[in-house]
C-alpha cells in the first residue's frame, strides 16, 4: 500500500501538466469560437488543395 | 405554395424568374443579389456551403456606386493606419462582418479569402461575427477583400477594437484559467474525499488519513489562492468603499472554512473540508463566468453595430470638388460636407446651410438642436435634415468624442432598476446575515464551544444570498443573448421590462410594414412645357441628398443629375434647392397646399406642380402575420404613416389595423403617441426612418428596422438586425418569459434562504449540507434562468 506514497505525487505532477495544457490552450485562444472548430470536419477539401490551385494559378 | 430563394430562403417574389444550377437542378434564388451570389459560391467549387450551413444567409443587396467609392478609400494608408498592423512584410486587419450565421458561413468565407492571391491566412469567428485577416499588400488590396466578401454575400467593414473589449477579453481569459484550475484540482480534491468517505465506514490507517489531508491540503490551496481570489478582493473593494457585498459572506466562508480546515490537518482534529470548498469556488465562478459571457457576447453584438465615428470624411478641396479622405486625416480650417442622416465626422463651425442635430450622445437630451451659421457642431452627433458644409476647428484628443466614447460605455453598463434593487436588498440581507452569524456564533459559544465554529460557517454558507443576488441579472442576460443572437438587439436596458406591459403597438407604413424598396411606376407631367427626361433628371438631383426609402427609386436611375445650391431638406416634406434663380422641390403632393394627388412624390418648381411620381411598395411578408398575433395579445395596432396617398387606407384595410393616420409629419406621430400615454397606455413604436426618430423618445418604447436611417436606429431602444417583423413576436414572447423566470428565480431563492436560516442557526445543518444547499440553490436559479437561452 505504501506505493501510493509514490504514485499520488506522480498523479498530481500530472494534473499540473494537464493545468499547464490548459493555460496554454485559454492563451492561444482556441476557446474562443467554439462553433466553428466542430463543423469543420464536415467540409470535405481542405486548405492545402486550395493553396496548391492558388499555386497553380501563379503558375499560369 | 411560394417557393423560397435557394441561397436566402426568402419567399421568390411571384413573377421573378431567375435560377442557379445545383448539383443538375435549376434552383430558384429570389434577386439578382442572390443569383450573383449563389453563381460565384457554386462556380468556385464552394457548393458544401449549401450542403452543411445550419442557417439561412441573409438577403443580399448590390454594392452603390457611393459604397466602392467608400471601399476604395479603406486602401489609403492614411485611413488604414486606425485599424490595419503590420505582421513584417504581411499587413493584418480585423474585419467585422455582417450576415454570419454558422459554422458554413466561416468555411466559404475561408475558402473564398484563401482563394485570393496574396492572402496569407483568414481566421473567423463566428460568435463576435469578426475574421482576421493577414494578407500582402503587394499582391491584393484590401478592397479587394472586401469585395470578394461582398460576392459571396458578407458586407465586411473594419473593425475598430476599443481597449475595453481588449480588457473583457482579458478578463474571460482570466476566468477560463481560474476556472480550469478550480475545475481540474477539485476533480482531484473530490477523489480523496471520497477515499476518506469510505475510510470513515471501513476503517483506514491513521497515517493514510493524515497523507490524503495533507494533499486534499495542498491540492486546495491553489484553488483558494488562485480561482477565489476574485471574491476575496472584491469583498475587501466593497469594504473599503463601506459596502457590504455578496462577496463578504462568500469569502468569510470558503477562506474561514479552509483555515479551519488547515487547523484540522495540522493538528490532527475535527473535521476537513476542502471538497466541499473546492466544488464551491468551482459552481460559483461557473455561474459568475456563464453571466459574464452572456453579457460579453451582448457587447460583442453592439460594439459591432455601434460604429461611433465614420472613418471618411467629404472633404471640399478650393476648386469645389468633393474627396473622400480619412475622417482622422482632416486638419484645422479644413471644409467638409454632411449629408442628412450622415454622422459628422469632426468637431466645427457650420459655414453653410442650416440643419438640426441629434446630440442625444452627449447631452442625453434628445430634441434636436437647430444648428445655422457659425453654430458648434461636433464629431458624433448626427445630422438630421440639412446639406451642411463646415469648418473644422478641433481635431484629435480636443474633440468631445472621448466623452462620447465615455457615454456610449455608460450606457451599455448601466443596469435596469430591478437590478439595483436586488443589489440593495443583498446589501441589507448581508448585514443581517452577519449579525445573526455573530448572534450564534456568541450563542452557541455559550451552549457548546467546540462546535461553535462550524455552525457559524454552516450559517454563512447556507444563507449565502448568491441565488438572489443572481436572480435577476442570470435571467435578463440569458435573455439578451437569445434576443441578440436572433438578431434583435436591445439597447436599453427597461426593454424586457416594458414589452409585457404594452397595449398599443404603432407602426410607420413606409419600411416597417412595406420593404421600404420603391420604384417608380409611372410619370404624370402635369405641366406639358417639361419633358419626362428634364422632369427626371431634376427629381433625381433632388433626391440624392435625402435619405428617405422614396428617394432610393430615385438614386437608382441612371440620368446626368443637375448642378443645385443651397439644398435644404425639409423633415416630413420632401427637399427643396435652388437652381438657375428658380426654386425646385420634391416631396410630398400637398407640399406648398396648391395641389392634391395620391403621387407618393411631386415635383414642383417655384412652387407649382410639375411632375407626379407614383411608385410601388410591396407588404412585408412577415406583417399579417405579427398584427395578427398582437392583435391575439390584446395589443391594439396602429398605423402611423407620413404617406398622404390612399395606400395608407388599402394597407391598414389589408392587414386589420385598428386605427390608421395618414400624412403624418413627424409631430403628428409625436402628439399621437403622446395622448395616447396620456390615456395610460403603454405604446410600443416601430419605425425605420429620420422622420419616426422624434416620435421614438415619445413612445415607451421603441423598435427600429436595420435598414432604416442612422439616426432612427441610434434612438431606438431595440434594433430589428434581420429587419424581420417577426422578431417582434420573438421579442414579446421572451420579454413574457424572462418576466415569469425572474420571479421564479426569486421565489425559489427566497424560500431556500428562509427555510435553510433557523436550521443552520440551530446546528442541524454540518457545513458541508450547507454548502450543497448553497451551490444547488444557486444552480437551480442559473439553470432555470439558461432556459431562456434555448427559446
Amino acid at each position: 500500500m505504501s506505493i501510493i506514497y509514490i504514485l499520488i505525487p506522480i498523479a498530481i505532477l500530472f494534473v499540473i501538466i494537464a493545468i499547464g495544457v490548459f493555460f496554454w490552450a485559454v492563451k492561444s485562444e482556441q476557446f474562443s469560437d467554439l462553433n466553428k472548430q466542430g463543423h469543420s470536419i464536415l467540409f470535405e477539401d481542405d486548405k492545402e488543395q486550395h493553396n496548391k490551385s492558388n499555386d497553380r494559378d501563379k503558375s499560369v | 405554395m411560394t417557393t423560397s430563394c435557394f441561397h436566402c430562403l426568402e419567399p421568390v417574389p411571384p413573377g421573378f424568374s431567375a435560377h442557379v444550377q445545383f448539383e443538375g437542378q435549376p434552383q430558384p434564388v429570389c434577386c439578382t443579389g442572390c443569383q450573383a451570389v449563389a453563381e460565384t459560391i457554386l462556380a468556385q467549387g464552394m457548393s458544401d456551403y449549401y450542403k452543411f450551413r445550419t442557417d439561412s444567409a441573409g438577403k443580399v443587396e448590390e454594392l452603390v456606386p457611393e459604397q466602392l467609392k467608400e471601399l476604395l478609400s479603406y486602401d489609403n494608408a492614411e485611413i488604414q493606419q486606425d485599424f490595419v498592423s503590420q505582421q513584417g512584410e504581411l499587413q493584418e486587419v480585423l474585419l467585422s462582418v455582417e450576415g454570419i450565421s454558422c459554422a458554413a458561413c466561416a468555411w466559404l468565407i475561408e475558402k473564398q479569402l484563401l482563394g485570393l492571391k496574396g492572402v496569407a491566412r483568414v481566421d473567423v469567428n463566428t460568435s463576435t461575427h469578426r475574421a482576421m485577416i493577414l494578407w500582402h499588400p503587394k499582391q491584393c488590396k484590401l478592397s479587394d477583400i472586401i469585395k470578394s466578401l461582398h460576392q459571396i454575400g458578407y458586407k465586411a467593414y473594419p473593425f475598430q477594437a476599443d481597449d475595453e473589449a481588449a480588457q473583457k477579453q482579458t478578463v474571460a481569459k482570466a476566468y477560463l484559467r481560474r476556472l480550469g484550475v478550480a475545475g481540474l484540482m477539485t476533480m482531484q480534491v473530490m477523489m480523496f474525499a471520497f477515499a476518506m468517505y469510505f475510510g470513515m465506514f471501513s476503517g483506514m490507517e491513521d497515517n493514510f488519513e493524515q497523507y490524503f489531508r495533507w494533499i486534499s491540503l495542498f491540492l486546495a490551496s491553489p484553488v483558494i489562492f488562485y480561482s477565489a481570489m476574485p471574491f476575496l478582493t472584491n469583498a475587501i473593494k466593497g469594504l473599503k468603499a463601506k459596502q457590504l457585498n455578496m462577496d463578504l459572506p462568500v469569502s468569510l466562508a470558503i477562506f474561514g472554512a479552509y483555515a479551519a480546515s488547515c487547523y484540522a490537518t495540522v493538528m490532527s482534529v475535527g473535521e476537513v473540508y476542502f471538497e466541499s470548498i473546492c466544488m464551491f469556488t468551482f459552481l460559483l465562478l461557473l455561474g459568475k463566468y456563464l453571466e459574464f459571457r452572456a453579457r460579453l457576447k451582448a457587447s460583442e453584438f453592439t460594439a459591432n453595430l455601434q460604429k461611433l465615428l465614420p472613418l471618411t470624411a467629404r472633404k471640399l478641396l478650393p476648386d469645389g470638388e468633393q474627396k473622400i479622405v480619412a475622417a482622422k486625416s482632416l486638419q484645422l480650417s479644413d471644409q467638409i460636407m454632411i449629408k442628412p442622416g450622415e454622422t459628422i465626422p469632426a468637431d466645427g463651425v457650420l459655414i453653410s446651410g442650416s440643419t438640426t442635430v441629434d446630440e442625444s450622445m452627449m447631452t442625453g437630451e434628445h430634441l434636436p438642436v437647430k444648428k445655422y451659421q457659425t453654430h458648434q457642431v461636433y464629431a458624433g452627433t448626427i445630422n438630421h435634415d440639412g446639406v451642411i458644409t463646415i469648418e473644422i476647428n478641433k481635431v484629435g484628443q480636443n474633440t468631445l468624442l472621448n466623452q462620447i466614447i465615455k457615454l456610449q460605455h455608460n450606457a451599455l453598463t448601466k443596469r435596469p432598476k430591478i437590478v439595483e434593487v436586488t443589489d440593495k436588498v443583498a446589501q441589507w440581507f448581508v448585514a443581517c446575515l452577519l449579525i445573526f452569524a455573530s448572534i450564534t456564533a456568541v450563542a452557541w459559544y455559550q451552549i457548546d464551544p467546540p462546535h461553535a465554529f462550524w455552525v457559524t460557517i454552516s450559517v454563512l454558507v447556507a444563507t449565502c444570498p448568491c441565488a438572489l443576488s443572481l436572480a435577476i441579472p442570470t435571467a435578463l442576460t440569458c435573455a439578451v443573448a437569445t434576443l441578440t443572437r436572433k438578431g434583435i438587439l436591445i439597447k436599453e436596458s427597461h426593454v424586457l421590462e416594458t414589452v409585457p406591459k404594452l397595449t398599443r403597438m404603432a407602426f410607420d407604413k413606409t419600411g416597417t410594414l412595406t420593404e421600404g424598396r420603391f420604384s417608380i411606376e409611372s410619370i404624370s407631367i402635369l405641366d406639358k412645357s417639361w419633358q419626362e427626361s428634364d422632369v427626371m433628371a431634376m427629381a433625381v438631383a433632388l433626391e440624392r441628398y435625402s435619405e428617405h426609402p422614396i428617394a432610393k427609386a430615385f438614386t437608382e436611375q441612371v440620368v446626368s443629375p443637375r448642378q443645385l445650391s443651397d439644398v435644404e431638406v425639409i423633415t416630413g416634406s420632401g427637399v427643396k434647392a435652388g437652381f438657375n434663380q428658380q426654386r425646385v422641390a420634391i416631396g410630398k403632393s400637398a407640399w406648398f397646399g396648391n395641389h392634391s394627388s395620391f403621387a407618393q412624390a411631386t415635383l414642383f418648381v417655384d412652387d407649382q406642380p410639375i411632375a407626379d411620381f407614383y411608385l410601388a411598395d410591396k407588404v412585408r411578408h412577415s406583417a399579417p402575420e405579427i398584427i395578427q398575433y398582437a392583435q391575439s395579445q390584446g395589443l391594439s395596432c396602429h398605423l402611423l404613416s407620413g404617406d398622404s396617398s390612399n395606400a395608407v387606407k388599402d394597407l391598414a384595410l389589408e392587414l386589420g389595423l385598428d386605427t390608421y393616420k395618414n400624412a403624418c409629419s413627424p409631430q403628428d406621430k409625436q402628439q399621437q403617441v403622446e395622448s395616447w400615454s396620456a390615456q395610460q397606455h403603454i405604446v410600443g413604436m416601430v419605425g425605420d426612418g429620420v422622420n419616426d426618430s422624434p416620435v421614438f423618445n415619445s413612445a415607451h418604447l421603441s423598435i427600429a428596422m436595420e435598414t432604416g436611417a442612422d439616426i432612427s436606429k441610434n434612438t431606438a431602444d431595440v434594433v430589428l438586425l434581420n429587419s424581420d417583423l417577426k422578431s417582434l413576436q420573438t421579442l414579446h414572447l421572451v420579454a413574457k418569459k424572462t418576466k415569469t423566470v425572474i420571479k421564479q428565480n426569486l421565489t425559489l431563492s427566497l424560500c431556500y434562504n428562509g427555510s435553510i436560516l433557523p436550521l443552520a442557526a440551530m446546528g442541524l445543518v454540518p457545513p458541508w449540507v450547507a454548502v450543497i444547499g448553497m451551490s444547488a440553490s444557486s444552480i437551480l436559479v442559473i439553470t432555470n434562468s439558461l432556459r431562456l437561452l434555448k427559446l
